[in-house]
């Protein structure tokens, strides 16, 4: 897969130059300390690492540039005549063409891998992208499973309690606190008033004790069950008496 | 003398739910741009909202970059007195506008990022780009115009091709303007360099969306802004089947998809019933227990 963007992996603006300044600078004065001992030997090998540094953090214009400057001081300050530019002789040459070369050589392959890096980066980005949207769809998909697997329980447990239910209740997330809409159960007229308004004002699931009329008009505490059901139309409590 | 119809300028506004969203296009183009993406946030509930800003869009004089902003809280302003909601959603250097706006507005809900251009970077900008911002300050500022080629930010063959037969008939089309003015894009220069100080200040919920072979603004943009947004609610998506223009490409319909999902999540969960969607799926419970574990 080819990314065209890959060739833009390096940082940009001022720190950038800043930073190839300072390496330029450093290999200069690495070598200027160590001129004493090498003499005339190797006199473009700390700005060819330098370069190749540049390179890798910064990208290939710094980096070229650093290369072409380090050849103007290498071969200024550290081929003899020292200190001359306008006598040229085959140690000139050499360094012309050996610098450049293994520079180049350097930077071309390091600027591969790091376009190829970029691109890797960016290719496992988007799969980390899509591996999310997947995620997300698979929580979705799971949610509207379960949303049907609770719609077919409310299926069943209306008819099968269909006598002990005494009131069935939709829960509107937006609504205020015990203005849900309520559906009267067949035990409705049964519950005592009092309870009724309490079980309205906040009906949560879990056990409730109602009392329920009995058939010497006296009133006697039942022990009830109310049950939450999450389905694809919304959520409904159901209260119940347990038999 | 432009060639373009008033039609392809013209505000737009689909009425929905309670929670808004203000669309803001690219430079100097048109609510056109956004009418894909608008119309199926739209049916997804949301009222939306591409406006035609005075002195940023195709049409109307080229103003200075304050104005842009000013006209876009004027817009979000005007949302807000109605829905109780307003999230903003950019496209391009309307993403920035979109954090400028959100750096004005901090109450707005959610901030929609799709191709942020901070820097225009992309691999098919020309290699002369850099000298631009100097040419502003000589007498091309007045001749010199950008003239957009293929691939006019779509990786879409045959769709690439309409747009350029349209962009010969007209200076406009539904992907943006065929060229862009010298003065448009200081401003947009300035408004980006402006927003990257302002980032951090940025506490938003925050989607960005970005094609990592995006020809006008590399995916660096994006990468900018997620590390330096300071959203505790940050989703970053990249594309690889699209250019730069994501609400009209290849993955237009991903695109509309999760931005539709994200508004919705941010909604549901800043409302006081906490209507936020449980997670009952374990893979995605633990790549979320990764994430919180990454953000330590």
């Amino acid at each position: 897969m080819n990314i065209q963007n890959a060739r833009r992996w390096a940082p940009r603006g001022k720190r950038v130059w800043l930073m190839s300044a300072l390496a330029l600078c450093v290999a200069s004065g690495v070598r200027l300390a160590l001129h004493p001992f090498l003499g005339p030997v190797m006199p473009g090998v700390a700005f060819c690492i330098a370069a190749a540094m540049v390179e890798y953090f910064f990208g290939l214009i710094p980096s070229l540039t650093v290369m072409l400057l380090g050849l103007g001081i290498a071969d200024f300050l550290f081929v003899p005549p020292y200190g001359q530019i306008a006598v040229i002789d085959r140690a000139d040459i050499m360094l012309a063409i050996s610098y450049p070369l293994v520079t180049l050589s350097t930077i071309t392959l390091i600027e591969r891998l790091r376009r190829s890096q970029f691109s890797t980066e960016l290719i496992a980005a988007v799969a980390l992208s899509r591996y999310e949207m997947l995620l997300r769809a698979d929580n979705e998909r799971a949610l509207s499973r379960r949303a049907v697997d609770e719609t077919h329980r409310l299926v069943r447990h209306l008819p099968h309690y269909h006598d002990a239910i005494i009131l069935l209740q939709a829960v509107e997330r937006s609504a205020e606190h015990g203005a849900n809409e309520m559906a009267p159960g067949r035990l409705f007229a049964n519950a005592h008033p009092d309870d009724i308004k309490r079980l309205q004002r906040g009906l949560q699931p879990g056990r409730h004790r109602v009392r329920m009329a009995s058939g010497d008009g006296m009133h006697r505490l039942v022990e009830c069950i109310c049950e939450r059901f999450t389905t694809h139309a919304g959520e409904f409590l159901i209260l119940r008496r347990i038999d | 003398m432009t060639k373009e119809t008033p039609a392809l300028n013209a505000s737009t506004f689909y009425p929905g739910s309670d929670h808004a969203v203000l669309m803001l296009h690219g430079l100097s183009s048109s609510p056109l741009e956004m009418r894909h993406l608008a119309r199926y946030l739209n049916s997804e509930g949301l009222t939306t909202c591409a406006p035609n800003l005075h002195g940023y869009s195709a049409g109307t004089p080229e103003l200075r970059m304050e104005a842009w902003v000013a006209a876009a809280v004027r817009e979000f302003d005007a949302l807000s007195a109605r829905y109780p909601r307003v999230s903003v959603c950019g496209l391009s250097m309307g993403a920035t506008l979109a954090l400028a706006l959100v750096h004005e507005r901090p109450t707005a809900q959610a901030i929609v990022l799709l191709s942020v251009t901070l820097d225009y970077d992309g691999w098919a900008m020309p290699w002369y780009r850099f000298l631009l911002g100097w040419a502003y300050y000589t007498p091309l500022r007045h001749r010199w115009r950008y003239h957009e080629e293929a691939p006019f930010g779509l990786r879409n063959e045959a769709l690439r091709a309409k747009i350029g037969r349209a962009m010969q008939r007209n200076d406009l089309s539904e992907v943006g303007p065929s060229s862009i003015s010298l003065p448009a894009l200081h401003e947009a220069s300035r408004l980006a360099a402006s927003v990257k100080k302002s980032l951090a200040a940025l506490k938003n919920d925050c989607l960005l969306i970005h094609a990592i072979d995006d020809e006008t603004s590399s995916p660096r943009n994006a990468q900018f802004v997620a590390a330096n947004v300071g959203s505790t609610v940050l989703r970053t998506i990249y594309l690889d089947d699209s250019y730069h223009m994501i609400t009209s490409d290849n993955e237009r319909e991903i695109v509309a998809r999760e931005t539709a999902v994200f508004l919705k999540e941010s909604e549901a969960a800043s409302s006081a019933e906490g209507g936020a969607k449980p997670v009952v799926s374990k893979a995605l419970a633990r790549r979320l227990r990764q994430m919180a574990a990454i953000g330590k």
